[in-house]
């Protein structure tokens, strides 16, 4: 039997990934977020875990250096790569939102046309407004979005919202879902041809084990 | 003038160094011979042709194709595969000729891709078409023929997946999808987007039959088994056609001793929209997309005004070369037999001694000017050679 390289993204999503592989028989000794180890393989099942930066992990699984891995579906949908999307897993739920500051706010969406966006998401933003046919400026910035708009860079922020806190505590206040996203599992094209038995009875263990969470938690 | 670009190659374009050229030209004389041997004849078509001819052809357009402007303002496209521009060969030139056609070309190949090893805007194809049959047995033959070619570029370990465009159509009649929610099903297939065709399902009207199928269709993965048990799940005829006529088509590919590579995968949907009958890739270990792929396109004829059903497929030679250098098994050293250097006043003697060599067959340079012997060793250092004539 071939190895199955695993990416796990670093951040958020990591701990709960771990545990629910464990659960399905896919585990190995020591697999932390700050491992020093690059590769951790479990030898007896023939699994390797690699730990990527969030953002990365779909180019792995994409080009096969890993056949599989765990990744939100805001990152999916934003990095735009070549990869199969298997299963829904229902964990790191969170939307990307379009958000302005309280003051202001205008009545219509379209009223919003020809301002400028700060967001981490820029190809998502670009084709949310697309879509409306609205034309905006968008700006790149890798963190801390609500800065923007306090500041003067920007008059709307397009941004990964779970709870809605941090809008709140910056007053803003949001106008529209761009995507409701959760934690994916993706496989490669020919890695989920070639290695098919063993992921569709993950795929298959997968979906039990989520089904029995989903009936504990009701 | 923009120095920057002197020295630069356009966007997903390479360059074939000495060593990998040659591994290339016999790999292609390989998989040309092993071509000849099935009865199929080679055909070359221009590298460019009008825009209307492809868009007839593939019933549109795509952003794929690379386009530029002739002298009277037409628009040309850099052929974006073979199949269109053999299609139109055989109809305006070939309708005649009343045999089954079997055509084969080694041809490069331009789209607009995101490049990656593997991936380039140029490549190079070989593939053949099979004009005339309808038949499983044209079916089985591309499939068998398709393996014997990797076969005969040096692979040994892949995987043939088998689908069929009618299986997942007849489905969708079954359960009288709208045309909106056919596209968002077609393309997540298509995308291989479990979670969002689940999505799609879920919101229609279905049996639970129907949706359970639906619901599985990424996964229906399998060998003969699976079409067994579909046969017993499915009741729409034009689905039930599309499995009998694979499990018609596996039968035949029995017998060529194929049938080891080939797996089902009624999922298969191939992103070119001229299908409408059988479709495979092949896929191996060591590359991330498929490395061989083709189908059944009964309809295209008929738009160059032929109503003919044809079969074929094409293979990267590309993408072939780089799996056998990743697995090790690609001799690109460009080395020679020989070299033959001379000294003083034996230049005369040297041409003869070559001459003789080469017509015994060997690979031979000959040095240009005279040199000592030291030189000569040296020289036949420098040029990759494997043994030193000299003449003194």
């Amino acid at each position: 039997m071939d190895y199955l390289t695993i990416a796990l993204p670093k951040g958020k999503l990591f701990a709960k990934s771990v545990e629910l592989l464990a659960k399905v028989g896919y585990s190995a000794e020591n697999v932390v977020e700050d491992s020093r180890k690059l590769v951790i393989t479990n030898e007896e099942t023939k699994v390797r875990f690699i730990i990527t930066k969030t953002v990365d992990l779909p180019t792995y699984v994409e080009y096969g250096a890993a056949d599989i891995g765990i990744i939100g579906k805001d990152v999916l949908l934003e990095e735009d790569k070549d990869v199969y999307e298997l299963l829904d897993l229902k964990y790191g739920k969170c939307r990307l939102m379009l958000a302005v500051p309280e003051h202001k706010r205008r009545p219509n969406l379209t009223d919003y046309a020809h301002l400028r966006v700060a967001t981490k998401y820029h190809n998502s933003a670009r084709k949310y407004f697309d879509k409306l046919g609205i034309q905006t400026e968008i700006i790149k910035l890798n963190g801390s979005i609500e800065l923007a708009p306090i500041v003067g860079l920007s008059e709307l922020i397009v941004d990964i919202v779970e709870t809605g806190t941090t809008l709140k505590e910056n007053k803003l206040v949001e106008l529209d879902v761009v995507y409701h996203a959760s934690a994916r599992l993706i496989a490669n094209k020919v890695s989920f041809k070639l290695q098919f038995e063993r992921l569709n009875k993950l795929v298959k263990d997968l979906r039990v084990v989520l089904e029995e969470e989903n009936t504990k938690c009701k | 003038m923009n120095d920057n670009k002197v020295l630069q190659l356009p966007y997903g374009t390479k360059d074939i160094l000495p060593g990998e050229a040659r591994a290339k030209r016999k790999m292609e004389d390989k998989i040309a011979a092993n071509f000849l041997t099935w009865g199929y004849d080679e055909v070359a078509t221009p590298t460019f042709e009008y825009l209307d001819t492809f868009a007839i052809g593939n019933g549109g357009i795509s952003d794929e194709s690379m386009k530029f402007l002739d002298r009277n303002n037409r628009t040309l496209v850099l052929r974006s595969d073979m199949t269109t521009p053999l299609a139109r060969m055989v109809s305006t030139r070939l309708s005649k000729d009343k045999s089954l056609k079997r055509l084969f070309y080694i041809a490069n190949i331009f789209r607009y891709e995101e490049t990656q090893a593997g991936r380039q805007c140029e490549f190079c194809q070989a593939g053949v078409e099979l004009m005339g049959a309808a038949e499983p047995t044209a079916d089985a033959e591309v499939l068998a023929l398709a393996i014997a070619s990797l076969q005969a570029a040096g692979l040994v370990d892949f995987t043939l997946s088998l689908g069929h465009i009618e299986f997942l159509a007849g489905l969708m009649e079954e359960a009288q999808i709208g045309e909106k929610d056919a596209v968002a099903i077609e393309k997540a297939v298509l995308e291989h987007n479990a979670v969002g065709l689940e999505q799609i399902i879920h919101k229609l009207y279905l049996t639970p039959e129907l949706k359970a199928i639906f619901n599985r269709l990424l996964f229906l993965h399998g060998g003969e088994e699976l079409i067994e048990e579909l046969l017993g799940l499915v009741k729409n005829e034009k689905s039930r056609a599309a499995l009998r006529n694979l499990a018609d088509i596996y039968n035949l590919a029995k017998e060529y001793g194929v049938a080891k590579f080939i797996s089902f995968d009624l999922s298969l949907n191939r992103n070119l929209d001229y299908y409408t009958g059988m479709v495979f890739e092949v896929y191996t270990a060591n590359m991330g997309f498929n490395i061989c792929g083709g189908g059944r396109y009964d309809s295209m004829m008929k738009s160059f005004g032929q109503d003919c059903p044809a079969t074929g497929f094409a293979m990267g030679i590309d993408r072939i070369m780089l799996v056998l250098e990743r697995q090790n098994n690609l001799n690109i050293s460009s080395d020679w037999d020989v070299l033959v250097a001379w000294g003083h006043d034996k230049v005369h003697e040297a041409i003869k001694k070559v001459t003789e060599l080469r017509k015994q067959g060997k690979t031979v340079k000959m040095a240009t000017t005279e040199t000592t012997e030291i030189q000569a060793m040296e020289l036949k250092k420098i040029n990759h050679c494997n043994s030193l004539v000299y003449l003194k």
